[in-house]
């Protein structure tokens, strides 16, 4: 049983009169990927930024390794944020003026580490992720996959332990959402670190080793009558199974 | 036509969100109004009766002085007026893009374009007539040959106020168009901004060639006995300078990010050189009214260098044209001023806004707010220190038989020179702050 890297408890958030967080409580353990799923406005995405330290809770704690996150303040949070987590979110949102590279180095040179090595680095993370020849382009020049790609690469390559994705394939089609979530699921479970993600699409859930239902801001372990809470397929089980895959057929096991 | 206006509605009524976006171009567009109304009053004020008033029989030089200073302000005005409209055109390129991807016709989208630009310039417009006449009170006390101006020679004549609002609303129609042609072209182009920027090395090469020939020209007009040539040699010096500079400006803005690119160690320095290189134009076009700034200044600094060192006269004419071409070339330097600090606001102002989501996931990445805000105004400040050295430069090489003189006899102007630069250089500086908290607003949200 692996150890739980992040713990929530009571947690408690409301913007106006509508609730989106019910005393929720939840552990993750290292290594997991979990997947949240549930109707728009049902509090999925305030509970992923909430576990990210992006928004506070009106109640409940965090707990990140031992480091109560709910505690910090708010440069506090944007370092832990920096050095030990990393975010995927749908539309990318990578830097349209970098190129591929230097989105990716960005994420290392903020940590302090010098542009030579930053890049090198980067440059080894992007050939392993399929984006070999493409460190120059812009962003607009790649399709909606490599920059998702790149977008995978910028949180994993600083060694962050959790990655937090908000419907990292939202925007893409089934062939390209599969690659993607495959990339997604090698850089983080595939190599012991952990995936959080929110997403609408049972199949993207199914990859992961576990699935949770947000309701009215609670968590079940089935889904709601909902038509965008379908229960996922049960085709392709195995999250980190899916991931080792991908890294051998990518040949990068134990890279960078 | 009906069809039009239901697009039209639909996509201009204002939300939350859009606020703004109407806002920055009206308040823009109602500084330059207020600026253009003033600087207008202020120069017709001296062709107001000049025979009643002019005892010293000087009227004729003042209104040349006058005509001068409104030339030099004019063109930077105007410019910033272009600014104003793009930046309500491109603030809405994203959305009118989307449309002419849903199959919204090019005649349609530039229909939309131009009329939302054009009534947002009208608000602007009618502001700045407000601002201008609030304004009135205190510009009448700046004293001319001896006494204050005076509310009566300020106010502009009703047909001078409606050609000048109409010129303006004119430029922001045609402005819009020339702006958002690119959706029309190519509505993808916009939409994932996937076109690699390109500025040219011949423009390094026109501008190099143009400088040379318009030093030629100016150095033998120079030596001409008669006042009037010098002038006109002055003021032709002045826009063929300007030419040049805008020219030669985004290429070397380009140049100089590239370099900076390469030796980037920092997020901050990354940052500020790409965004440069992005779009050197548009990176000159933020900065180009300091190179107008930069170079008045020169001239500024020369006149007055040369005016002490021909020392006080006892002719009560002559004493009262010295002191007046002081004051004149001050207010001419601190409106210029006053326009860059405008125009860097505003722009700034409307940058962060644009790219409010992406502000909003650097934060989220962990990025710090201070590299944010560091990293935009490098972007600015980089270039603004490159176009107030190399603007004044230009200046000293094309007046240099004046700047050769006030040197040699007025050491003086220098100090005046490199006060004004530095006041200039703070007001950007103070324009960028200005802008600061929008950027707070935006992660705040």
């Amino acid at each position: 049983m692996n150890t739980t890297i992040l713990s929530a408890r009571s947690l408690s958030k409301r913007y106006g009169d509508g609730i989106a967080l019910n005393n929720v409580d939840l552990d993750i353990a290292a290594g997991e990927s979990v997947a949240i799923m549930g109707a728009s406005g049902s509090g999925k995405t305030t509970l992923l930024h909430t576990l990210a330290g992006i928004t506070s809770p009106d109640a409940g704690s965090v707990n990140y390794a031992g480091t109560e996150v709910s505690a910090l303040n708010e440069t506090q949070r944007s370092k832990l944020r920096r050095e030990a987590f990393g975010f995927v979110f749908q539309a990318g949102l990578l830097i349209p003026e970098l190129t591929a590279i230097e989105n990716v180095a960005l994420a290392l040179m903020l940590n302090g580490v010098p542009r030579r090595d930053a890049e090198a680095q980067s440059a080894g993370w992007l050939a392993h992720l399929g984006l070999a020849g493409m460190e120059a382009r812009r962003i607009g020049e790649l399709s909606g996959g490599q920059a998702q790609r790149v977008a995978i690469v910028r949180a994993q390559v600083t060694g962050a332990r959790i990655v937090f994705a908000d419907e990292p394939t939202g925007a893409l089609d089934s062939h390209t959402s599969a690659n993607v979530m495959s990339a997604l699921l090698a850089a983080t479970a595939g190599r012991g670190n952990t995936l959080v993600l929110v997403t609408h699409d049972p199949t993207v859930a199914a990859r992961c080793s576990r699935t949770l239902y947000m309701h009215d801001g609670v968590i079940s372990l089935a889904p709601a009558a909902h038509p965008d809470a379908t229960p996922p397929p049960v085709a392709h089980p195995v999250s980190t199974q899916d991931g080792s895959t991908f890294m051998q057929n990518q040949n990068w096991a134990g890279q960078p | 036509m009906k069809s039009t206006f239901s697009i039209l509605w639909l996509t201009s009524r204002p939300s939350s969100g859009s606020k703004a976006v109407i806002a920055l171009p009206a308040v823009a567009f109602a500084l330059v109004t207020a600026l253009l109304l003033i600087v207008l009053a202020g120069g017709l004020s001296f062709f107001t009766n000049p025979a009643q008033d002019d005892e010293f029989g000087t009227a004729g030089a003042y209104q040349m002085l006058a005509a001068l200073a409104v030339s030099l302000m004019v063109l930077p005005i105007l410019t910033l007026g272009g600014s104003a409209a793009r930046l309500s055109a491109r603030r809405r390129d994203e959305r009118l893009s989307t449309l002419r991807l849903l199959g919204a016709t090019a005649a349609l989208v530039s229909v939309m374009t131009i009329v939302e630009s054009t009534v947002i310039a009208c608000v602007g417009v009618l502001a700045g007539v407000v601002l201008y006449v609030a304004a009135l009170p205190a510009i009448a006390l700046i004293p001319f040959q001896g006494q204050a101006l005076g509310l009566d020679k300020l106010w502009l004549p009703a047909n001078v106020l409606v050609i000048a609002a109409a010129a303006l609303i004119l430029l922001a129609a045609v402005s819009a168009a020339v702006g958002l042609r690119q959706v029309v072209l190519s509505p993808l182009g916009v939409r994932t901004r996937q076109t690699a920027p390109t500025v040219h090395w011949l423009r390094l090469a026109l501008g190099g060639v143009a400088a040379v020939g318009l030093y030629a020209v100016m150095s033998t007009a120079m030596s001409s006995p008669s006042l009037a040539i010098v002038v006109v040699m002055v003021c032709g010096g002045f826009a063929g300078g300007l030419a040049v500079l805008n020219l030669m400006g985004p290429f070397v803005l380009k140049w100089l990010a590239g370099i900076g690119l390469r030796r980037a160690q920092t997020p901050v320095k990354l940052l500020a050189a790409r965004t440069v290189l992005e779009s050197p134009k548009a990176a000159w076009r933020q900065v180009s009214s300091l190179s107008m700034t930069s170079f008045i200044a020169v001239i500024a600094g020369t006149g007055l260098a040369l005016i002490s060192a021909a020392g006080e006269s006892s002719n009560p004419a002559e004493m009262y044209l010295t002191g007046d071409m002081r004051t004149g070339v001050l207010i001419t330097v601190v409106a210029s001023f006053l326009l860059v600090a405008a125009s860097a606001g505003v722009n700034q102002a409307a940058a962060v806004l644009d790219r409010r989501e992406l502000y909003v996931s650097l934060d989220r990445l962990g990025m710090p707010r201070s590299v944010m805000d560091a990293a935009r105004k490098r972007a600015v400040m980089s270039p603004v220190r490159l176009v107030t050295v190399g603007s004044a430069a230009l200046a000293v090489i094309l007046l240099f038989p004046l700047t050769g003189a006030a040197l040699f006899f007025a050491p003086l102007s220098l100090v005046v020179i490199a006060g004004v630069l530095a006041c200039g250089i703070g007001l950007v500086r103070l324009g960028l702050a200005a802008s600061t908290p929008v950027l707070g607003k935006v992660l705040a949200q």
